[in-house]
């Protein structure tokens, strides 16, 4: 009788293990439900829940990949400000050489991406190559990229010289049928929210379908092993940075065309935190070897729910942090518990 | 005047699938040194890792001081006076000398908020000088030689009063000269009236230093010998304990059925060859060479360098002299490369390098053959090419295995080992070297193994068996190779095999007793 409640526990526990952040999701939900009432179920509070955590959702599935490899990325908010300046740069000054502002836009956008492949790339290198922890590396990356952007804009903020062309990708969206927003207009998913699922989505496939989610996986859960079996670790952990830095890119396009400028001082402040937190709230293990990336899509949604809440209730902004801090070691707690 | 100190009463061990310790009853006396011997897989770590308080036994009691105890953690045994000389020292490289010695027990003063260095230091001596070595108190340990980092150890056992000191292997680490020093220590011990267990594969020191002898197979207590009052180790028989004697006892002589029939290659073209050979540091001027269907053994003590060379060999560990793979010279850089060429290694330590023990059967069977499956460059992984693959195997190798997307780690041994062979298998190597291939399997399993290496051979394939059992070498190699100290110290033609007393020819090789068993090659 003590040995079947006892497997029945641990079977919960497992349950938890795998579905506790759904459960964490659900209760959320139904708390901010029966807190706010109409006013949370609003298609257009979601809107704004999703687009609003959107950039850092992209980070955060990079990170997850990171952390599955059993490395760390604590550069990413750096990493996005740096390549929002650089392509920012690049496209004012394009502007301003009289380049037609959809080629500068085009050309701004590019540079923003591989400004950010380039950062990320530099971690990996630093990481493998020069053998450097990736805690203490991607620290290094944390002070240097954000010190150099604040030196290209004098850290200032640099305006957008395309006057609309540019943040139409930050602003505008697709419209859902049938949904109406108050004004009576067509409800739409904004660009960044659509592209931070398909980067999700993208993600997902490769780790649990790839050859390349097969290695990573491999690694984190055991490098020796894996170099034992043939994979080029080198070679793994390297494309994973690469495929941070990628992300970071895409994320900073996206935060620097939805204010059409960069603020090279706030841009990405903190985002390193958020993204860590999402990924560990979604499940995906600090030590490596395990993971997955739809978990970390709704860790993003966990904790922008908890700021939304937080923020309808008039609870402070200074005191959000504390939840959140909570939530994360909460999270943990959880897992580990079941895992024991 | 020897009294009993620590008594073990019918101690078994279980391990899953294994018994490592079979109702042993054992006595320890103050003021001896009390050696235990034995092949690998006999038992003597298992009895030292229960005495030391890393493992409690399934069944039987240790009465230490004739009170019955049970440590449930090592630091319960180091408090009752029992103290372990790891093989592997545990000192912490950035502290000096005096700070190791009394780690965890600093004198203090100011009502023990500051450490006492001076007094630190003269304790610290005392004990050093007690051990009759005396060396500065203040060099970090890091810059200690291995020999003096073993006496530091010792010295710490003494800080914690230990009436009982278990040396593991200590001599494996040192020379002669060094070796020779610690013995002096050993007895100096033992006159201060404490025990001494003595653990070693080196029988001739056994026989030089020993009080008491006893040799364990199998997990069980096959003979005690001990030392007569005219200093002649002897058994209790009265028959003189010389070191084939020794050798004998530990090995046994049931060679079981469980070694499938030999068909010896009619290839002599050689599948892979070197010369001279060797992993940098680890082992050097090997040179042999395993023709296409020839199952060459390599025998030897643990640490005599046979892992090391295999690793090198596959590009593991950084290497010296030639590699030919079928008449081609090459070097690998890496595991890949050398399975790109041919040469698969399947590793002993499975839990750590060779499998993934937290992912999947199918995971780890397709993780070296991932290219096989992949489909549009990488993007996809064919999930039914995948499954019919791990199919294939698991009814060849008859694994049982319920689920192949469950954790490797839910299998026994012998059918994850089954999954660590064929893993490598399925990348058609021409080459296979099986590091311990029955380590942690059961019996029932093993004979499967066996079969299956020898089955591989009869196909064409090359294979190099590493292995700590002897029985298991000689019961499938063609022909034996043994290791000692980093080279080759002896070879065992297939003829020699099949007589008698092979094993203890191998046994006497691998401790360096009889040098002229190295036979022209």
């Amino acid at each position: 009788m003590n040995r079947r409640i006892a497997s029945m526990l641990r079977a919960s526990q497992r349950g938890l293990e795998m579905w506790g952040v759904i459960v964490a999701f659900v209760i959320l939900f139904a708390v901010s439900t029966f807190n706010q009432g109409f006013d949370f179920l609003n298609p257009e509070n979601f809107r704004a829940l999703l687009n609003s955590n959107a950039p850092v959702g992209i980070l955060a599935v990079g990170m997850t990949l990171v952390i599955i490899s059993a490395g760390i990325d604590l550069s990413v908010g750096s990493m996005v400000v740096l390549a929002a300046a650089i392509g920012m740069t690049t496209m004012n000054s394009l502007i301003d050489s009289g380049t037609s502002e959809l080629n500068a836009v085009m050309l701004g956008g590019a540079a923003t991406i591989f400004a950010g492949t380039v950062a990320g790339t530099f971690n990996g290198v630093l990481v493998v190559f020069g053998r450097i922890a990736p805690f203490i590396a991607t620290l290094g990356g944390l002070a240097a990229f954000r010190s150099m952007s604040l030196a290209i804009a004098d850290a200032g903020e640099i305006r957008s010289q395309s006057a609309t062309m540019f943040s139409a990708l930050g602003r505008g969206g697709v419209p859902i049928p049938g949904l109406l927003n108050a004004a009576g207009k067509p409800l739409t998913l904004s660009y960044s929210t659509v592209i931070f699922f398909v980067v999700a989505i993208i993600a997902q496939w490769f780790l649990s379908r790839s050859r390349f989610g097969r290695q990573l996986v491999a690694v984190g859960a055991n490098e020796t092993a894996a170099r034992y079996a043939g994979i080029s670790v080198s070679w793994v952990r390297l494309r994973v940075y690469s495929i941070m830095g990628l992300l970071a890119g895409i994320a900073a396009l996206v935060q620097s065309s939805r204010m059409n400028s960069v603020s090279t001082a706030q841009l990405g402040l903190g985002s390193e935190l958020d993204a860590i937190a999402a990924v560990v709230i979604g499940g995906t293990t600090l030590r490596g070897g395990f993971g997955r990336v739809w978990g970390t899509v709704v860790g993003v949604l966990i904790l922008g729910m908890i700021t939304n809440i937080l923020t309808i209730s008039g609870v402070s902004p200074y005191w959000q942090g504390a939840v959140k801090g909570a939530v994360i070691v909460l999270a943990v707690l959880v897992q580990r518990s079941s895992r024991e | 005047m020897n009294r009993e100190i620590l008594v073990v009463n019918s101690v078994t061990v279980d391990y899953p699938g294994v018994r490592a310790l079979d109702a042993v009853s054992l006595a320890f006396r103050t003021g001896e040194i009390h050696a235990i011997v034995g092949e690998n897989g006999a038992g003597k770590s298992t009895m030292m890792k229960v005495l030391s308080g890393v493992i409690r036994p399934t069944s039987g009691t240790i009465m230490l001081k004739g009170m019955q105890r049970q440590f449930t953690r090592p630091s319960d045994a180091i408090r009752a006076g029992i103290a372990m000389v790891h093989q592997e020292l545990h000192l912490v490289g950035t502290l000096n000398v005096a700070e190791n010695v009394l780690l965890g027990r600093e004198p203090t003063r100011f009502l023990g908020v500051a450490v006492d260095h001076q007094r630190q230091h003269v304790v610290a001596g005392a004990l050093l000088r007690q051990l009759g070595s005396d060396f500065d108190l203040s060099t970090l340990a890091c810059d200690l030689s291995i020999a003096q980092q073993q006496f530091v150890e010792i010295a710490k056992c003494l800080a914690s009063d230990a009436r009982v000191l278990i040396f593991d292997e200590p001599t494996a680490v040192l020379g002669e000269v060094e070796a020779n020093r610690l013995f002096t220590v050993m007895k100096r011990l033992r006159d201060e009236g404490r025990c001494v267990i003595f653990i070693s594969h080196h029988l001739d020191e056994v026989i030089s230093i020993a009080d008491r002898i006893t040799v364990l197979r199998d997990g069980k207590v096959v003979q005690v010998f001990s030392r007569n009052t005219s200093g002649i180790v002897q058994s209790e028989d009265g028959s003189i304990a010389d070191e084939g004697r020794l050798a004998h006892a530990m090995v046994g002589h049931e060679l079981s059925s469980i070694y499938p029939e030999k068909v010896y290659p009619t290839c002599t073209s050689s599948a892979i060859e070197l010369v001279n050979f060797g992993a940098k540091k680890k082992s050097h001027g090997i040179s042999f060479s395993v023709a296409a269907g020839e199952i060459l053994g390599i025998a030897g003590l643990v640490g005599s360098g046979r892992t090391e060379t295999a690793e090198a060999l596959v590009g593991i560990r950084p290497c010296e002299g030639v590699l030919r793979v079928e008449g081609r010279e090459i070097r690998f850089s890496n595991p890949r490369a050398a399975m790109r060429s041919g040469v698969a290694y399947v590793s002993e330590d499975r839990k750590n390098r060779g499998l993934h023990v937290t992912l999947s059967s199918i995971c780890n069977m397709m993780l070296p053959s991932l290219d096989k499956v992949s489909r549009f460059g990488g993007i996809m992984i064919d999930s039914h090419t995948e499954q019919r693959m791990t199919k294939k195997w698991i009814d060849a190798f008859q694994i049982r295995c319920a689920r192949p997307m469950q954790a490797i780690s839910s299998l026994s041994g012998g059918n994850q080992q089954k999954f660590a062979l064929a893993r490598w298998l399925e990348a058609r190597p021409k080459v296979l070297i099986i590091d311990e291939p029955t380590r942690g399997v059961d019996v029932g399993a093993r004979g499967e193994i066996y079969r299956i290496i020898t089955q591989l051979a009869r196909e064409g394939l090359a294979c190099i068996v590493i292995s700590s059992e002897l029985p298991e070498v000689i019961g499938i190699a063609h022909r034996v190779i043994v290791m000692r100290e980093g080279t080759i110290a002896g070879e065992i033609s297939s003829e020699r095999l099949v007589l008698k007393d092979c094993q203890e020819r191998i046994v006497r090789i691998a401790s360096g007793l009889s040098e002229e068993s190295v036979e022209s090659k």
